[in-house]
């Protein structure tokens, strides 16, 4: 049943374009793009508030395309990779409507989603079940922080667009089509960038919270089999899926430095526990620590772009 | 508070104007004395529009992108191109004669096909009118309409842009003389690109229609289509990476949407009140208080003016004086606005 309320295009369907570079039977041929960065750098982040006048709270990031070593100039969507964009709008606190029940705190709802042009693949309007869990996620993060009980029978919504996305794996893997799914390892660092751009916007819409709060990422990676033996895993932090062969596990953290607590944790992948550490094998407690140290990271970036904001509105 | 305590009982200007919006916009529009020029509550000119900002192709994964900033209203509009199978579309006919470049004029594949696919999404937090997570509202439903009708009627895009042709190879050998060996295959259309126009509202300060309908011009032109192939042994369209190989879209002109508004001194008589103010490109404020509105879409890029649209609704204020005011004011605009759209 075809969406009446929208425009919905041809009836016969159409398919997203099928570039001939896929069907390239060496994977060498193509050049896969590798990380530049050291391992514990992360990508150059840009934070801005303010950026929807309408909303009483609003904040745009946008992380930087990862750079490849042979730079093909700007190009076709199908040799481009993309970076984050991620706006965030805070409409509240404002009263709850008439017929809802009383809450001795502050309602809080979260709403993320991608937009259709976001990624490789055109995205519906319908919210999907990865936007729902981002939703989740996210307010899972944010609720550990809001200073509910100053607003009692009041609503608060925070909504996330997301204007581009992470991409799950190199869209030269993806050639088979077929191919296991790439675990979704893109909603990470998406996650990551939601919670930092909400701080921002919660922080620019004067909801009171106990510390703004920031996301961080970190994985252990893995490069192509040298000679049978798997090589060794790697702790990276900011991951950049496409940068990488392949990603063993990944840790997501929304993390508080003022009190060292964190409000949100998602792990997903293969590792192992305890502190029993190897050479090429990190432990989750080294998973965890380094994304935490991300998120201090972007801890940095959220604090000079709302001192900015801050100076911005003092001045006025 | 830290502010001095006021000697008179006086409210601050924003409270004034949520208060008693209509008296407010009015006591600004009345100039005290008739030397000084009326002004709007915004502190522009009745006449006066809002500073635009272009930003084109900043999306990666759209084959072309746009950002328009006019005032606080934001648009980001990003264009993909998707593949219909010329099998696939229906009430797509091969026909021999009509296949030959000369295609009948008039004749509008991109229309028939509904190759051309504008959505507006509203509810992307862009104003607190908007709910979130619900079916598109009714606004958003008309601008659709509106912009995919527009669309159509400037016939904006080419239809030959869309086409993907395919010639088959000519397969007849030289010493096998039959009689019809000796035309060459006709070429034949394999595919269509189909255009998804998706324009989200990052903020919304009033006149929806004009800044989404600049975002979709500017995209448009923004928009680089790969080269695309017909492989007839996998039976299936195949496009060249080679960025050099991709080309624009050939627009017919650069159609400018230009809406004001009528706000009138009376707020509730609707006859027998001949004082009235006409608000280029208004805010949301504005649009709160005032019903008659007017947007024309106007062309000027062939040296001449085209009107290629006019919509006028909500009371009987503009007449023919007025219009002819109204579309000065758009070819005004139309000059500024062309200059970003092609810069």
């Amino acid at each position: 049943m075809s969406d009446r309320r929208r425009v919905n295009g041809p009836s016969g369907g159409t398919h997203t374009p099928i570039f001939s570079k896929y069907l390239a039977k060496d994977v060498k041929e193509l050049n896969r793009p590798t990380r530049v960065r050291a391992p514990n750098v992360l990508r150059k982040m840009f934070l801005k508030t303010g950026v929807t006048p309408s909303a009483s709270g609003s904040a745009y990031l946008e992380m930087e395309p990862p750079r490849t070593r042979n730079a093909i100039g700007p190009g076709l969507a199908s040799l481009s990779t993309s970076g984050l964009k991620l706006t965030c709008t805070v409409h509240g606190p404002r009263p709850l409507p008439k017929n809802a029940p009383f809450s001795p705190h502050i309602i809080l709802t979260t709403h993320v989603k991608y937009a259709p042009f976001a990624t490789r693949k055109r995205r519906g309007y319908i919210r999907d079940s990865s936007e729902r869990d981002l939703g989740v996620h996210l307010e899972t993060a944010l609720r550990g922080v809001i200073i509910g009980d100053r607003w009692p029978k009041s609503g608060v919504e925070v909504i996330i667009t997301i204007l581009e996305g992470e991409e799950d794996q190199w869209w030269g893997d993806d050639r088979g089509r077929g191919s296991i799914s790439a675990g979704e390892w893109g909603m990470m660092s998406v996650l990551s960038g939601c919670i930092t751009v909400a701080s921002a916007a919660i922080a620019d819409a004067g909801i009171d919270c106990v510390d703004v709060i920031s996301g961080g990422v970190s994985a252990v990676v893995r490069g192509s089999e040298i000679s049978d033996r798997l090589s060794p895993g790697m702790l990276v932090l900011d991951p950049v899926p496409s940068e990488h062969e392949e990603i063993v596990s990944a840790c997501i953290v929304a993390y508080l430095p003022g009190r060292d607590e964190i409000t949100d944790i998602w792990v997903k992948g293969d590792i192992g526990y305890g502190s029993q550490s190897s050479e090429d094998n990190p432990s989750y407690e080294e998973l965890t620590d380094n994304a935490v140290q991300a998120a201090l990271g972007s801890h940095r970036v959220l604090v000079g772009a709302l001192k900015e904001t801050a100076a911005l509105k003092l001045a006025r | 508070m830290a502010a001095p305590a006021q000697p008179t009982l006086s409210f601050p200007k924003e409270i004034f104007a949520k208060l008693s919006p209509h008296p407010y916009l009015l006591a600004h529009l009345q100039p005290s004395s008739p030397s000084t020029p009326s002004r709007r509550a915004n502190a522009r000119l009745p006449d006066q529009f809002r500073p635009a900002h272009f930003n084109n192709g900043s999306l990666t994964h759209a084959e072309g992108s746009a950002v328009v900033r006019i005032g606080d209203t934001t648009v980001v509009c990003g264009i993909r191109g998707e593949v219909l199978l010329a099998s696939n579309a229906a009430g797509f006919r091969m026909d021999k004669a009509s296949a030959a470049p000369a295609m009948s004029k008039g004749h509008s594949e991109a229309k028939e096909l509904d190759l051309l696919v504008p959505n507006i999404e509203l509810a992307t937090g862009c104003s607190p009118a908007f709910l979130l997570g619900q079916p598109p509202s009714t606004l958003a439903q008309g601008l659709s309409t509106r912009v995919y009708s527009l669309l159509h009627s400037s016939n904006l895009v080419d239809g030959d842009d869309l086409r993907i042709w395919y010639q088959p190879p000519d397969l007849s050998d030289e010493d096998m003389m039959d009689e019809d060996a000796k035309e060459t295959p006709e070429p034949e259309i394999k595919a269509f690109w189909t255009l998804y126009i998706d324009i989200l509202f990052i903020s919304l300060d009033g006149n929806p229609f004009d800044a989404a309908w600049a975002a979709v011009v500017s995209a448009l032109k923004n928009v680089r289509l790969p080269k695309a192939y017909w492989d007839p042994d996998r039976e299936m369209i195949f496009y060249e990476d080679a960025v050099a190989e991709s080309k624009k879209l050939q627009l017919n002109g650069s159609p400018v949407a230009v809406t004001v508004l009528v706000f009138r001194a009376k707020e509730k008589i609707q006859s027998n009140d001949k004082e009235h103010w006409i608000l280029a490109d208004p805010d949301t404020f504005e649009e709160g208080l005032c019903s008659e509105s007017v947007t024309v879409i106007v062309d000027c890029s062939s040296g001449k003016t085209q009107m290629l649209g006019i919509s006028k609704s909500g009371g009987t204020i503009v007449g023919t004086e007025e219009m002819k005011k109204v579309v000065s004011l758009a070819e005004k605009r139309w000059l500024e606005l062309s200059l970003l759209l092609s810069g």
